[in-house]
């Protein structure tokens, strides 16, 4: 039905953080796994933005590509979960990510990275959905309940948004033509292979 | 902005497209599993994370999401842009929070703050029961003992010295019916010593803007904002301090290509998404404001007509800024003319045009001179009173504005009365207790230090002693406190104990005391300060997001909120906590008389009614429960830009959102509240209304009142007073009241009904009439250019009192010595001082302070937060690039921040940023729980100290009040930085 | 004369005093007109892109609060280079590697097949040459080099070899463990390595006979021994490959098993492309080592075995060590004048 992505207005972000913390609440990630982060660039200096980033949900995502368990998979509405019953936590999922996006608790000794975890759109896992199961290892699945990422939802400035591909490129390309200038669609071309024609 | 959400059906359908189309590896979860072949548990869970609590688990039972699940509203207790959040709540569990879409004012948002805010009620970092320091040790006690104790040793202070002993420190958290019963407590023992935190933020604002126009409130509203095609914010970060009003003005940005100028001294989050950054030197800004206008008065850009018609001596302003020609500007500020002609053209001439600010102007000690300047630019380019203009003062807290109205105020009884005898009158009925037996409740003040001795009703009548200066109240010699003795016990509810300057000085304080009470979520920098070993209580006090009752966001929208769940661990709510101590104090049954209490419990909205019976003078008087709590179910059908209901809705029909203030005559009345004050463009009972003719009706033969400017519909076509039995007979309008009115004004007129007016008439009659004739009940005036009664009637550019500029303090010297709020303040020995020893070659670079978004206030609450804490682990400084690399300081190295007064360091981390200017600092001010380099988390009770601690970045600031309100200085002071 | 001074000295003074005056009038303007301030610009016109970002850095990096410095990284785009190696020619590297390395001994063994002893005097006394430490280091190495190996490959063909065979479930658990191995018992290889150093360093140092042994092919072609001592230049590289390739091996493991403790993402990406680039060429060479000292050649086994060697078979491949040994211990096999037999 649809082609779920996030795209970050980088001329509304503020750093509000709301998108970090909105996260956290809905899936009570713990300390030290950010599944969501924003980013500033040229801070201090004329020409700063910031900008929101989680996992893409790349097309053609590499995390997929190089993990050595082949534990990553896309769902329909093209969502990139994995299972943390395959993952084993050896990190290569980092190394080929463009966006930082999977995160590892230290669970053990040295070493011994825990299984990753990463922002899954809240779309849940391959566990049932609603099931306790699920949440405790995945977190909440509003995709399911028909809901779309709590992030975005509850963005400030709704600088964040998520959705069907083609509907938010819309509504970000009626706001370029609005203000008369665009912030780019930061990170599209790495993940989708594509960017936001105006 | 989102696509609509869907509302249920499964959100991932198969989509063949997808499957065939460019995803090769479309594999939906069932296939997935049926691939796998996947068996929970086993090896399989090793090294996982366990996301979501046990006590979500449990809460739920087997399934997250069941039918168990019930919605409530409430309201963010964060800052003052007023979120809604919805809770969803399963078995009294809180465990999940949805966008609240429908809310016209976040519509769905919220900042990291709101969107946290579940984790502030399920906090275990809270204080969990009543607790006591016996020999240095906190106790556990129980709610009997510690209301007991407490009681009886306020007693015994007020026997021994008199009730203006005992501190009543309330708070911007309290709802206002918490506000309101806390102050009307504080009148029943006898004092005016109630402050809360306005007098820190926004003090001056409502000082200044009251004496321009005739109420201390946002003109405007956040949503209105959207209208503007100029917006100037000077002083504020909103992106950090108000995020969700950024939605606001960064739409108006898009939608007019509105211009966006920031000026600040520090490039702020919000200046990164400016049209036009002003850079200015801290404490300059009436310079500033005075340069804009020189250009716009220059080139006649003024709106004459607004000015001949709405303002009272601009000529008086005129003089003043002629002094300010751009090079003058440039020496003082460091704004460049060129530039300044710029920002006014616009301003002046790209209309509607708003001005914004926050703390950058109101927290100097010249913050009201600072407001009134801000004022007087809205009047010249008469950018007041429509829509997209407006003075948009941002508050700070959740009820800053609420509590202010309710008169949390060391100058004021509730809605603004004053501490006048008509005032005390004016409550003394509503309350239904004798005036005189309030009044003996009172101290009498003997004679000393050359000052005259003063009477029950002078004590009565007399402002308190102001929340930036308590310490003073405390250390210093008593002869020099303006009554009968100094502070000797704070009572501190819902109030941060590292938010007011000169931290040091407090410590002194503290120690010094014989009796501290916090009562609070959590226990404060007041407890951990390590000051005290005896005569300590603390008092476990539920969020607002545990109790029902109303708010007031910055706009003066009044919102409801219900309890969310019940009161976590042993806390108890304010109502509750102020009625026992009433109950011990023996004073319950005077204080609730008309208000109904349920299991020791007063009720909410049977407060809020009471506040409707007296709120006449700010029309608080519509607002009644019923109608704030219809709002609340209604609140999708109010407009985003208007925030108005379509008039033909049963319920809210015409009502602007929360009824915003003021919202005339009595709740059947149907007075849709008035979004955008002093806008004569709209009828009054549309929500139009003129300047408040407060002043009088005329000044050395020249007149106060409007001159052919009324609001539409008016009766009246000229300016005219405010309305009193007496100008009613003159018109013949006594007429129109009904028996039952006159009958009721009688009562209250007494002898001199005349005296009667909008204000002090309980039956609402004379608002009523108002309303019918199409007339402002508080008059139609002038604002005023000069405000005769403040210190500085035009405002005049002050140095701080610690410059980094002293060779200017000669022909800018700050207020002489001179005693206000019962204190000296001794500003100009200061200053002087401070230049006669060379202060700023020794610490050579200017300090300001300011709010980061993760944390609040004095950021107890918010650093116990995990969610937030993690975004902000350590205290910080920012420092410039330049001056870093002069200092060998790296980025995230320790350095020492010392502070000229009481050899004052702290211990931060270094971040080395261009956002602020050469000779520039900036500390974020949230942070304590370390002081002068030692961490102080054992000092904590067991359990409740937060995730984060830091320095107090009032260990370091200094010396400064203005004259007006007591606001101490915070944005301008001088530091010296080294690498540690 | 004194009075000029004096006014010199007052001159001098005004002239400083002035100039401080001076200066911090300057430095005052300058404050608000200098780069570092954006007065007077407009922060929206300018703001920055991906674009301009990319072209000066590969990967776009600002400023976050929290300190995992890694997520400073907003986009890095060389994951793609990473996943490219990984995925394209990583396996196909391996595969070579390993599956050369086994065709090669292969074709070694089809032509040359096994190296037997050669019988003389000698055969059937026994020679010590590896004591019980010796062996231990190297058996403690060798096993933990095979599973890491395993463990290793793993990485790179369990997905496309043993998952369709034995189920993602199954596979997951062996992965998993698999992959706690390949941590663990990269401590006790390392461990091995050093002090396979310790213990072999003096006898592995390159000499001149070295040249003579590698000129004549170290004797598997044709039939001639050239001389040796305890290890021959055959045997002095496969020590050099172990202690280069297994310090390389270890610097790059523990970078990995401590990620981003030393390097940033560039660095770690690049840990992993020489960690498997390594590794691969490591198995090969241990593969030739496995086969030299068990079927290739007869007897050679026996010195990590038992630890005792052949006296004969020592003799021919590793003369110039027996004669020390004999000439150091007595009491052992000697050899010597009367070792030439009287014809």
């Amino acid at each position: 039905m649809a082609r779920m992505k996030f795209l970050c207005d980088a001329d509304r972000c503020i750093e509000c953080n709301a998108c970090v913390t909105a996260c956290k609440n809905e899936h009570e990630v713990p300390w030290g796994i950010n599944r969501r982060r924003v980013v500033t660039l040229n801070d201090g200096k004329p020409g700063e933005r910031s900008v929101s980033m989680a996992c893409m949900h790349c097309t053609d995502a590499p995390c997929a590509a190089v993990c050595p368990v082949n534990c990553f998979y896309t769902t329909a509405d093209a969502v990139v979960l994995h299972s943390k019953d395959i993952c084993i936590g050896c990190g290569y999922c980092f190394y080929a990510c463009p966006f930082g996006a999977p995160q590892y608790p230290k669970v053990g000794n040295f070493g011994s990275r825990g299984k990753m975890d990463k922002c899954t759109y809240c779309a849940g896992g391959p566990e049932p959905d609603f099931s306790t199961i699920e949440y405790e290892k995945y977190g909440s699945n509003r995709l399911a309940e028909g809901k779309l990422p709590l992030c975005a939802e509850m963005c400030s400035t709704k600088a964040l948004l998520a959705g069907d591909g083609e509907m938010i490129a819309q509504i970000y390309k009626q706001r370029v033509i609005k203000r008369g200038y665009g912030s780019g669609a930061w990170g599209w071309k790495t993940a989708y292979r594509e960017t936001v024609a105006i | 902005m989102l696509i609509k959400r869907k509302t249920g059906g499964p959100g991932r359908t198969f989509h063949p497209a997808m499957a065939i189309g460019d995803t090769p590896k479309v594999i939906d979860r069932r296939a997935f599993l049926r691939n796998s072949g996947l068996v929970a548990g086993g090896l399989a869970a090793a090294g996982s994370i366990q996301l979501g609590s046990v006590r979500k688990a449990q809460a739920a039972g087997s399934s997250a999401i069941g039918p168990a699940v019930t919605i409530k509203k409430n309201i963010c207790t964060h800052c003052s842009v007023g979120c809604t959040v919805t809770a969803e709540v399963v078995n009294g569990v809180w465990v999940g929070q949805e966008p609240s879409f429908s809310s016209p004012i976040n519509r769905g948002t919220h900042c990291a703050k709101g969107a946290a805010i579940r984790e502030l009620v399920s906090s275990d970092r809270r204080l969990k029961y009543p607790m006591k320091m016996v020999d240095g040790q906190w106790t556990r006690i129980s709610w009997d003992q510690a209301i007991d104790e407490i009681g009886d040793k306020i007693t015994g202070l007020r026997d021994k010295f008199g009730p203006d002993s005992v501190y009543w420190l309330g708070s911007a958290k309290f709802t206002n019916e918490a506000a309101y019963i806390f102050r009307k407590f504080g009148a029943f023992w006898g004092t005016n010593s109630v402050d809360h935190q306005a007098r820190i933020c926004h003090s001056t604002t409502v000082a200044g803007v009251a004496n321009t126009w005739g109420y201390g409130a946002q003109t405007n509203s956040y949503n209105d904002i959207r209208n503007a095609k100029t917006m100037i914010i000077l002083g504020g970060n909103p992106a950090e301090a108000h995020p969700v009003s950024l939605q606001h003005l960064l739409s108006g940005k898009e939608i007019n290509r509105a211009n966006m100028i920031v000026i600040d001294p520090r490039f702020t989050r919000t200046a990164a998404h400016a049209t036009e950054y002003v850079r200015i030197r801290s404490g300059t800004d009436i310079p500033v404001v005075w340069g804009i206008l020189w250009h716009i008065f220059e080139n006649g850009w003024e709106d004459k007509e607004f000015i001949a018609q709405r303002v009272y001596a601009m000529d008086d302003v005129r003089k003043e800024v002629a002094k300010w020609n751009p090079e003058e500007v440039e020496r003082v500020s460091g704004v460049p003319g060129e530039q300044l002609r710029r920002v006014a053209e616009t301003f002046a001439k790209e209309k509607p045009a708003t001005l914004i600010w926050c703390m950058g102007a109101t927290q100097h000690t010249v913050g009201t001179a600072n407001v009134r300047a801000l004022c007087i630019l809205c009047l010249a380019t008469g950018n007041v009173g429509k829509p997209g203009t407006g003075a948009n003062i941002f508050r700070g807290h959740t009820n800053v504005q609420g509590a202010t109205d309710m008169g949390l105020d060391v100058t004021s009884l509730p809605l603004y009365y004053g501490l006048v005898e008509g005032a005390w009158k004016h409550w003394a009925r509503v309350w239904d207790v004798e005036y005189d037996w309030l009044q003996s409740r009172f101290d009498e003040v003997p004679a000393k230090a050359g000052r005259k001795a003063r009477s029950r009703k002078e004590s009565m009548e007399s402002p308190g002693i102001t929340s930036t200066r308590w310490f003073d109240g405390v250390n210093l010699p008593e002869e020099q406190v303006d009554q009968r003795t100094g502070i000797k016990a704070m009572m501190v509810f819902g109030h941060g104990g590292n938010t007011v300057t000169r931290l040091p000085e407090a410590v002194k304080g503290l120690t010094k005391l014989d009796l501290l009470v916090v009562a609070d979520p959590h226990p404060t920098t007041f407890a951990a300060l390590d000051a005290r070993r005896d005569n300590t209580y603390l008092l476990p006090i539920c969020t607002s997001l545990e109790m029902d009752g109303s708010r007031t966001a910055s706009n003066r929208s009044i919102q409801w909120g219900e309890q969310i769940v019940k009161p976590a661990f042993e806390s108890k709510n304010d109502y509750e906590v102020v009625y026992r101590l009433a109950a011990k104090l023996g004073l319950a049954d005077q204080m609730f008389k008309n208000i109904k209490v349920v299991d020791g419990v007063p009720e909410a909205e049977d407060i809020l009614r009471e506040i409707n019976r007296g709120g006449w003078s700010t029309g608080y008087c519509g607002q009644s429960p019923e109608r704030l709590k219809a709002h609340m179910r209604n609140q999708a059908k109010f407009d985003l830009v208007t925030l108005r209901a379509p008039k033909d809705d049963p319920e809210v029909g015409g009502d602007y959102y929360g009824l915003p203030w003021p919202c005339w005559g009595k709740p059947e009345l149907k007075h849709p509240g008035t979004h955008i004050l002093y806008n004569t463009n709209l009828h009054i009972k549309e929500g139009g209304g003129t300047f408040r003719a407060r002043f009088g009706t005329e000044r050395n033969g020249v007149t106060l009142l409007a001159e052919d400017s009324f609001a539409k519909g008016s009766e009246l076509t000229d300016g005219y007073p405010e309305f009193t039995m007496a100008v009613f007979k003159k018109l013949g309008w006594d007429k129109d009241l009904t028996a039952d009115e006159t009958a009721s004004i009688t009562k209250t007129g007494g002898a001199n009904i005349d005296a009667v007016s909008w204000a002090t008439d309980l039956s609402g009659g004379i608002q009523r009439v108002c309303l019918d004739r199409g007339v402002t009940p508080y008059g139609n005036g002038k604002a005023r250019a000069n405000a005769w009664n403040l210190p500085d009637p035009v405002p005049v550019h002050r140095e701080p009192i610690y410059t980094p500029r002293p060779d200017l303090v000669a022909k800018y010297p700050t207020r002489p010595d001179e005693r206000q709020l019962r204190m000296p303040n001794i500003g100009f020995s200061v200053q002087k001082a401070a230049v006669d020893r060379g202060i700023a070659k020794d610490f050579p670079i200017i300090l300001t302070s300011g709010r980061l978004v993760e944390y609040e206030g004095g950021g107890e609450e918010t650093r116990s937060n995990p969610w937030l804490a993690e975004l902000q682990q350590d205290m910080f400084v920012e420092i410039n690039t330049g001056d870093a690399t002069d200092r060998g300081i790296k980025d995230g190295q320790f350095v020492w921040v010392s502070g000229p007064e009481n050899n004052a360091k702290a211990k931060v981390k270094a971040l080395v940023t261009d956002r602020v200017g050469k000779g520039v600092a900036f500390m974020p001010f949230h942070f304590s729980g370390w002081y002068q380099g030692n961490d102080m988390r054992k000092f904590y009770p067991h359990g409740t100290d937060p995730v984060v601690l830091g320095e107090s970045s009032n260990n370091t600031t200094t010396y400064g009040f203005d004259p007006v309100t007591g606001m101490q200085e915070t944005k301008c002071t001088l530091c010296q930085i080294r690498a540690v | 004369m004194r009075r000029t001074l004096t006014t010199f000295r007052t001159l001098v003074a005004a002239t400083i005093l002035t100039a401080t005056v001076g200066a911090s009038s300057t430095s005052f303007a300058q404050q608000t007109r200098d780069g570092l301030n954006p007065t007077g610009q407009n922060p929206t016109a300018e703001s920055v892109n991906e674009e301009f970002l990319f072209k000066q850095d590969p990967k776009i990096t600002g400023r976050i609060s929290i300190p995992d410095g890694k997520a400073a990284h907003l986009i890095q785009p060389a994951g793609r280079d990473y996943r490219d190696f990984r995925e394209r020619w990583l396996p196909w590297l391996s595969a070579l590697a390993v599956l050369g390395a086994v065709a090669l001994l292969g074709l070694f063994y089809f032509f040359r097949g096994r190296i037997l002893m050669e019988r003389g005097p000698d055969t059937g006394r026994k020679i010590l040459r590896f004591n019980g430490f010796e062996r231990f280091a190297h058996w403690m190495t060798s096993s933990c080099f095979i599973i890491l190996a395993l463990s290793g490959l793993n990485y790179i063909f369990g997905k496309r070899l043993l998952m369709p065979l034995i189920g993602a479930d199954a596979f997951g658990v062996v992965a998993q463990y698999a992959k706690f191995s390949h941590i663990y018992l990269a401590w006790p290889f390392m461990i091995g390595v050093a002090l396979m150093l310790v213990l072999w360093l003096k006898d592995n140092i390159p000499n001149k006979i070295d040249i003579a042994w590698i000129r004549a092919f170290g004797g598997f072609v044709g039939d001639k021994h050239p001389s040796a001592g305890r290890f021959n230049a055959g045997q002095k590289m496969v020590f050099w490959m172990v202690i280069g390739f297994g310090s390389a091996m270890s610097v790059t493991g523990l970078m990995m098993i401590f990620p981003f403790a030393l390097t940033d993402i560039t660095g770690m990406q690049l840990m992993q492309v020489i960690h498997a680039l390594i590794g691969i060429a490591f198995i090969a060479g241990i593969l030739a080592h496995i086969y030299i000292g068990t079927l290739g050649m007869e007897g050679a086994y026996d010195a990590m075995g038992s630890g005792k060697v052949d006296l004969g078979w020592a003799k021919v491949h590793h003369d110039l060590w027996v004669e020390e040994e004999q000439a150091k211990n007595a009491s052992g096999p000697q050899l010597g004048r009367h070792q030439v037999p009287a014809e």
